[in-house]
């Protein structure tokens, strides 16, 4: 397409086809007399209008876009605007994080009666975009390297699980093991400090199982991939959380489910520890208190203080486990809730938009796109048929642009909104580091600001807030032009 | 005479900027805070702190971009006439000189592995060859192993110049710089560096005693073998798979793999254009080699993981006659799952093969 | 593909303001254009014809015109395509008129948008597949909620066409709210004399099965062949063998029971048949007030009953009726008046609503047709009529009027002086809303004739004087001073609102409603019978206000809608659905959540949940395809790449 005359902003209207399009219909009919920035895209329903087609637009060079649909309860479709109002209200409040200004979005309700009102809202939306200008394009937008304190500060203990405790355990995995396929728990890996997932098939594998503050991996991540098979798991407060989500979503089945639950105070954030390490050969020996973990590395001693490296993820846990234990073991009530802002959303929370942008800019050069972010989180269930790499839906260029790679990071956090437990698997398992869970801890932010404080998998029994709606929204107020 | 120079420690930024001048782009290893510091490579500009240590993700997008551009296409037609149209093609790109400063032996490495099928195979491909001809690697030997690295198992080790223009080593009050190949023996004499001198002996010394940090060697030499006899043991591959991901981790980041999927991509404008792009692709994800019918002949990550292992420890191997690994151990260090490529090449060694099995059995 | 764009003058419409040849030229230039050109009527005939001539001589299999709305023009144009062979989808149109030339004046933008919106609808019929719609087998039934006149009428007219109805009506009876009034305006004859025969011949014709007392529990389904579950509510009486002789109605010793169809105004038995044209004529048992039911030894019914019809022991039984269209006609009901204080808020028993005094005035309600005060029985001699009580009241949320209150007012003040020949009545009122024929001219009536004294403003306060009379203290905003009038009686013109559970039923209809319950019309002016769940009308009071004429209308023209659906024996579905490549599903089952016509099930391929679209129930309304994460489930025509498509055109430089 040829540049716009000067005049002239690029703005991408979204409309639905009973309403609104007939709104605008009206208003033509009537001659009202309009700006001519907009174009308009007819959608048979604003339930239809995908949040991502809006960040499509504004990534790809819209400098606004407008969504309307029918009003509230006037839905041809009889739901399809509740539904769309939850999740563009996301939408606008997300935006923010990624530096774009919420003002470029929209959403509002016009009647096919409507041609004066629609006139006004496209006067009037135009006149606020080109108040704002043409907008910044990401991939022109300065990088911004900043450098800043990932670290929390952080007064909790850390979670290490008696010999005896460990011994209950294995006792009660022995007891069911004969019934189950496998029971999923962490052993050691490379070294001490390491433990990876371990898949308890027999005895002999049990003897391997470990259950300190170095387990890091959420196991539920496996959980979708072994339907059909009788599985038990080992939680704590964030996996079964992840556990719950899954059942919400039917993406797993009780029946099928042992959950042994041990209670957790915190988990030791690795790679900041490796940090602090250094380059090493070998490890000899780990000792973990709840306050002191002991290294021998390279026949040196080291000790660190593990509040210094408690990750910062079990300073926003809610605490209390979900409902949804067969069986537990240990003590909960060191257990409690801590709702601190995570350090990576509470540094973006200082930037301005600009500055955002172009921390997210210098961040997607270092993205491999990998997808480790991805397929470690339980909740990306779409597996292997993510739109991200699809040819069809087309909705990623192969190009490693920092344009796609963002798109990427978006996809994988507007589909985690209302739905993240807030394991934090995405982010620590980013071979380059990226803050990507900031994303996702403002999604959480949004969704308890709109839904009544909730929080993803809670209770086994709710529904996840954008996969329902109420008539009624308590804290939406929709955009009125009047 | 020797084109062994000295590069004092203070004088790395006058050096590189000395190459910038002369037209190349340098990139150098910086580090990128984050939730987990990492260095990466980038161009570096006059003023930018540089870091020595190993980057995070090699160097292979010098030679094989993460995407790249093969061609353009553009389809034109007239008004008047707008059933006919002609199309062109534009595959001009521009190759500028490019040096990698302070890469690792494993990483250069890398490159003369993947110099083997993109050059010496039956196809040259002109994309990597010209890349590859515009640069120049500086290598830094490593002081010592670490816990994931192994590349004495795959029968190189820290000072290894394979791959490498220039090698150089640290000493005391800087480096010593010692040219390998043509190319960086030129760069070198042209350079307005000092002679190293008896400093190349302290150099020498340097590199022993990071030869002799390293852990004990594990021979993989039956590897090649072994992998081809338990090809077929998907109980061995899905055991020594069930805690992947399945994530392109350990590919992205790897020096040597080199597997790329091709699509066009339409760009729009008043006609109809678009690009043909080469792009990295991976063997751990679902896409790879699947087919148009749909259909996939590694249906799951087991026989994608053997794939994997199997290319970098036995058909390359086998076609090539080195090992398609530098034991740069990136992918166990950044495993989400913590997955060893050196403990499934040993499991494989010492794995029973069927014959063996049903011969203990009867 | 061999696209063909027509870019339409519309006369000067269009060229007015936009220079359609350079559109036409750039239009040539798209991908996939083979043909374009600028012509002065596309929708014309012979505009239409050149579109098939086109697509024959340039070998099109696409066509883009961009005109006026595709909401006037796109089924034209689509019938255009397909008589020169195409598939009639493979069709796009841009909207240059409404939305660039008749709002814009600037001709070199307006050109510059046109183009744009040109190249959007390429763009989105390069992703055009060719679709068909499928023939459906349909049930040739009706179901009618609702036996007030408009459902009646509805269930005659579909009856006589051919068509069998099920009748549904929650209450004991059939005749709804006109069953119970007196006279109707504007020609004061007799309501029961009009709508008498027609419930007659409800009960008479062959073709209508009639379940009163019964209500609807669920509807599944959809345009063609619902199914619905009716509950049928236990009136402790066997209808198969009561014949409404009335015996037990006299004999039950439980005599203080609410009479709902009298509007209370005097008691009645546990056991009533509501009146005496009654359909069905048949007893039933008020549970709050029967003695047996209430654990107290009684059963007298029984004992008198001679066809032992009465059943204790009888609980809620449920049939399942299936039909192809149903028609809502479940009417209204009065908003509750006694929120109002300064009307006593219920507490004065001389302070009745209108439809009470329908019951005081009809010959066959509990006084005989004498009006009396209901505190002491004596004639009252000044009747006040209180208008607008809960209409166009905002400060209570019920900005709306309930449209014919101020025409049965004048009825009812005419019928006052009719009855007692020395009374008075006044009447409060905002407005006087008289626009129907013959209206205005029986309000004038009323004052002129009768005498009615019309006072414009509104009543600030109802209270006992202490003598037996009510004082009546109002504002007289024509005169502007107050007001203060001693009355025997106070008729209270309460406002209506949508029938109790309206909302409800709607829901399960999946039919939209307005703020106050009103259920909506497809369209305000060009749909007003139709909902925009397709085989769904409405008759009455249950879409907004309107009186018995208007309701008999919309009666009628719901049930030409029934057989306009009818005429056909099959019935194609829409074939722009939401469609799943079951490869990408991983049966989350997110789709099945959210459609709002069940339109999705869940089935097993390969040992694996997928989820699978009903073609004959998806409306199209794409919410799937958005909630869908994987992109697994596609609304055809809609699709993601659709939308990227139209996206990327805009927004990429």
């Amino acid at each position: 397409m040829p540049a716009l005359a000067n005049n002239e902003l690029r703005i991408v209207g979204f409309l639905c086809n009973w309403c609104s399009y007939g709104g605008a219909d009206t208003a033509g009919v009537a001659r009202a007399s309009q700006p001519t920035d907009l174009r308009i895209i007819r959608v048979p329903c604003s339930g239809r209008v995908d949040p991502l087609f809006v960040l499509k637009a504004l990534l790809n060079g819209a400098d606004g876009v407008l969504v309307s649909g029918c009003h509230p309860r006037d839905c041809h479709y009889g739901t399809g605007n509740f539904y769309a109002r939850r999740r563009l209200e996301v939408l606008k409040r997300f935006l923010p994080i990624l530096g774009i200004d919420p003002a470029r979005f929209s959403y509002t309700w016009v009647s096919a009666s409507e041609g004066q009102r629609w006139q006004k809202v496209v006067s009037r939306f135009t006149e606020e975009i080109h108040a704002l200008g043409p907008a910044p394009r990401f991939e022109a937008v300065e990088p911004l390297a900043k450098a800043c304190s990932w670290t929390q500060e952080s007064k909790g203990p850390v979670s290490v699980i008696s010999p005896e405790l460990l011994e209950q355990l294995k006792k009660a995995i022995a007891d069911k093991l004969p019934e189950l396929d496998c029971v999923l728990g962490w052993q050691e890996g490379r070294d001490l400090l390491h433990s990876v997932p371990l898949f308890i098939r027999s005895e002999d594998d049990l003897t391997k199982l470990r259950c300190d503050a170095t387990c890091h991996n959420n196991l539920v991540r496996y959980l979708p991939d072994l339907k059909g098979q009788k599985v038990g798991i080992i939680v704590r407060s964030c996996e079964a959380r992840s556990v719950v989500q899954l059942l919400q979503e039917g993406l797993i089945s009780r029946e099928e489910l042992v959950v042994f639950a041990l209670p957790c105070q915190g988990l030791l954030d690795l790679p900041r520890l490796e940090e602090a390490l250094g380059r090493y050969q070998r490890l000899e020996d780990l000792t973990l208190t709840e306050t002191t973990l002991r290294l021998r590395v390279d026949g040196q001693e080291r000790v660190f203080q593990t509040a210094d490296f408690r990750q910062s993820r079990c300073e926003q846990c809610p605490g209390e486990l979900p409902a949804i234990a067969d069986q537990s073991f240990g003590d909960f009530s060191g257990q409690t809730a801590s709702q601190t802002l995570p350090p990576e959303l509470a540094f973006l929370d200082s930037l301005n938009l600009q500055e955002r942008m172009g921390f997210w800019r210098a961040c997607m050069e270092r993205c491999i796109l990998c997808h480790a972010c991805r397929n470690s989180c339980p909740m990306c269930v779409c597996r292997d048929q993510c739109i991200a790499e699809s040819r069809e839906p087309h909705w990623q260029s192969a190009e490693a642009s920092v344009k796609e790679k963002f798109f990427f990071q978006i996809i994988h956090a507007l589909h985690l909104a209302g739905r993240c437990t807030g394991c934090g698997e995405c982010q620590a398992n980013c071979p380059v580091g990226l803050p990507i869970f900031a994303l996702r801890a403002h999604l959480n932010r949004i969704v308890s600001e709109l839904f009544d404080g909730y929080q993803a998998g809670c209770d086994p029994k709710a529904v996840p807030p954008l996969l329902t709606y109420s008539q009624e929204e308590a804290h939406i107020h929709e955009r009125s032009w009047e | 005479m020797s084109s062994d120079r000295f590069l004092a420690h203070t004088a790395i930024g006058d050096f590189l900027e000395g190459l910038v001048q002369t037209g190349y782009t340098v990139y150098c290893p910086q580090k990128e805070p984050g939730v987990r510091q990492s260095v990466i490579f980038a161009p570096w500009q006059k003023g930018l702190p540089i870091s020595l240590e190993k980057a995070t993700v090699a160097p292979k997008h010098l030679v094989l971009p993460q995407s790249e551009v093969l061609f353009r296409y553009s389809k034109h037609k007239e008004s008047a006439e707008p059933a006919k149209q002609s199309l062109t093609l534009d595959a001009n790109e521009i190759f500028t000189p490019t040096l990698l400063f302070a890469s690792r032996p494993c990483d250069a490495r890398g490159f003369a592995i993947l110099d083997r099928p993109f050059l010496q195979g039956l196809f040259r491909d002109p994309y990597y060859a010209r890349r590859r001809e515009a640069l120049c690697v500086v290598s830094l030997t490593c002081p010592s192993g670490c816990a994931t690295c192994f590349c004495h198992w795959t029968g190189a080790g820290p000072s290894s110049p394979e791959g490498s223009d220039i090698l150089m080593t640290e000493i005391a009050e800087g480096f010593v710089l010692q040219g390998i190949t043509d190319k960086g023996k030129e760069l070198l004499l042209a350079s307005k560096l000092p002679e190293a001198g008896e400093k190349s002996q302290e150099a020498t010394k340097a590199r022993k005693a990071a030869w002799q940090s390293l852990s004990p060697v594990q021979d993989l030499s039956t590897a090649p073998q072994k992998l081809a006899e338990i090809f077929a043991d998907q109980a061995f591959w899905s055991q020594a798979t069930q805690a992947c991901l399945a994530c392109g981790a350990c590919t992205y980041l790897c020096p040597t793999c080199y597997c790329f999927n091709i699509t066009d991509e339409s760009l729009d404008g008043e006609n109809e254009q678009g690009v043909r792009l080469r792009s990295w692709d991976t063997c751990m994800a679902k896409q790879f080699t699947e087919e148009a019918s749909g259909h996939n002949p590694r249906p799951d990550k087991a026989q994608r993981m053997r794939n994997r292992i199997s290319h970098k420890f036995s058909s390359y191997p086998e076609n090539w006659g080195s090992f398609s690994c530098s034991g740069c151990g990136r992918c166990v260090t950044h495993c989400p799952v913590g997955l060893d490529i050196r403990e499934i090449v040993l499991k494989a060694i010492h794995a029973k093969t069927a014959q063996q099995n049903e011969k203990e059995t009867s | 593909m061999r696209i063909g764009v027509f870019i339409c003058h519309c006369g000067s419409n269009i060229a007015g303001t936009v220079d359609c040849a350079q559109v036409a030229a750039k239009a040539a230039l798209f991908p996939d254009v083979v043909y374009a050109t600028d012509p002065m009527y596309t929708c014309a005939e012979p505009g239409q014809a050149a579109i098939e001539e086109a697509i024959h001589s340039h070998k099109l299999d696409g066509v883009v015109v961009a005109s006026c709305s595709p909401r006037m023009h796109e089924p034209t144009f689509r019938k255009t395509v397909e008589r020169a062979g195409l598939n009639p989808y493979m069709f796009e149109m841009a909207n240059i008129r409404e939305h660039v030339s008749w709002i814009g004046r600037d001709i070199e933008a307006n050109t510059r948008k046109a183009t744009e919106l040109v190249r959007l609808a390429v763009e989105k019929l390069r992703h055009n597949r060719p679709l068909q719609a499928q023939e459906f087998p349909i049930t040739r039934r009706v179901l009618i909620i609702g036996g007030g006149v408009a459902g009646i009428q509805a269930a005659l007219d579909c009856a006589d066409g051919g068509i069998p109805v099920v009748l549904v009506e929650r209450e004991a009876t059939i005749g709804g709210k006109m069953a119970k009034l007196d006279k109707t305006f504007p020609t004061v004859d007799c309501s029961a004399c009009i709508l008498g025969p027609k419930m007659v011949d409800v009960a008479q014709h062959p073709l209508i099965t009639l379940y009163a007392h019964a209500e609807i529990e669920a509807i599944s389904g959809y345009v063609g062949n619902f199914s619905v579950s009716i509950r049928q509510r236990t009136t402790y009486v066997d209808w198969s063998k009561c014949t409404g002789c009335g015996t037990c109605t006299e004999k039950c010793p439980s005599k203080k029971s609410y009479d709902h169809f009298n509007e209370g105004i005097a008691p009645t038995t546990a056991i009533t048949i509501a009146f005496p044209q009654a359909i069905p004529k048949k007893a039933v048992i008020n549970k709050d007030f029967c003695r047996q039911l209430n654990g107290k030894k009684c059963a007298v019914c029984a004992k008198v009953c001679p066809t032992g019809a009465i059943d204790f022991a009888m609980e809620d039984s449920f049939v399942t009726e299936n039909v192809g269209s149903i028609v809502v006609a479940t009417g209204y009901d009065l908003m509750d008046w006694t929120i109002y204080g300064q009307y006593g808020h219920g507490r004065y028993p001389d302070v009745i609503t209108s439809l009470a005094y329908e019951r005081l005035m009809n010959a066959s309600g509990p006084t005989g047709g004498h009006i009396v005060r209901p505190s002491d029985g004596k004639e009252p001699k000044s009747v006040v009529f209180v208008q607008c009580v809960g209409s166009r009241d905002p400060a209570i949320g019920r900005p709306y009027c309930s449209g014919f209150c101020c025409m049965y007012t004048a009825k009812q003040a005419i019928l006052t002086k009719d009855h007692i020949q020395d009374s008075q009545s006044y009447v409060f009122y905002m407005d006087i809303r008289a626009p129907g024929k013959m209206y205005d001219e029986f309000t004038r009536r009323a004052q002129e004739e009768y005498g009615t004294h019309y006072i414009r403003g509104r009543v600030s306060q109802i209270f006992p004087d202490g003598q037996g009379q009510l004082t009546v203290l109002g504002m007289d905003t024509l005169l502007g001073r107050p007001v203060e009038i001693k009355a025997d009686l106070v008729v209270l013109a309460v406002g209506i609102e949508a029938s109790r559970g309206a909302r409800e039923l709607a829901e399960k209809l999946r039919i939209s409603y307005d703020a106050y319950g009103f259920f909506l019309e497809s369209h305000v002016k060009l749909k007003p019978v139709e909902t925009n769940t397709a085989g769904v009308f409405l008759a009455g009071v249950c879409q907004g206000a309107k009186d018995i004429p208007a309701s008999v209308a919309q009666g009628s023209a719901a049930a030409a809608k029934v057989l306009t659906l009818f005429a056909r024996e099959t019935l194609a579905s829409n074939p722009q659905i939401a469609q799943v490549t079951a490869k990408r599903c991983v049966g989350c089952g997110k789709c099945l959540r959210c459609c709002p016509f069940g339109a999705i099930k869940s089935s097993l391929v390969k040992g694996e949940e997928k989820a699978e679209v009903i073609a004959t129930m998806c409306q199209g309304c794409g919410l799937c395809t958005a909630t869908c994460p994987q992109g697994a489930i596609q609304l055809a025509h809609a699709t993601d790449d659709h939308i990227l498509a139209e996206v990327n055109a805009l927004c990429r430089l």
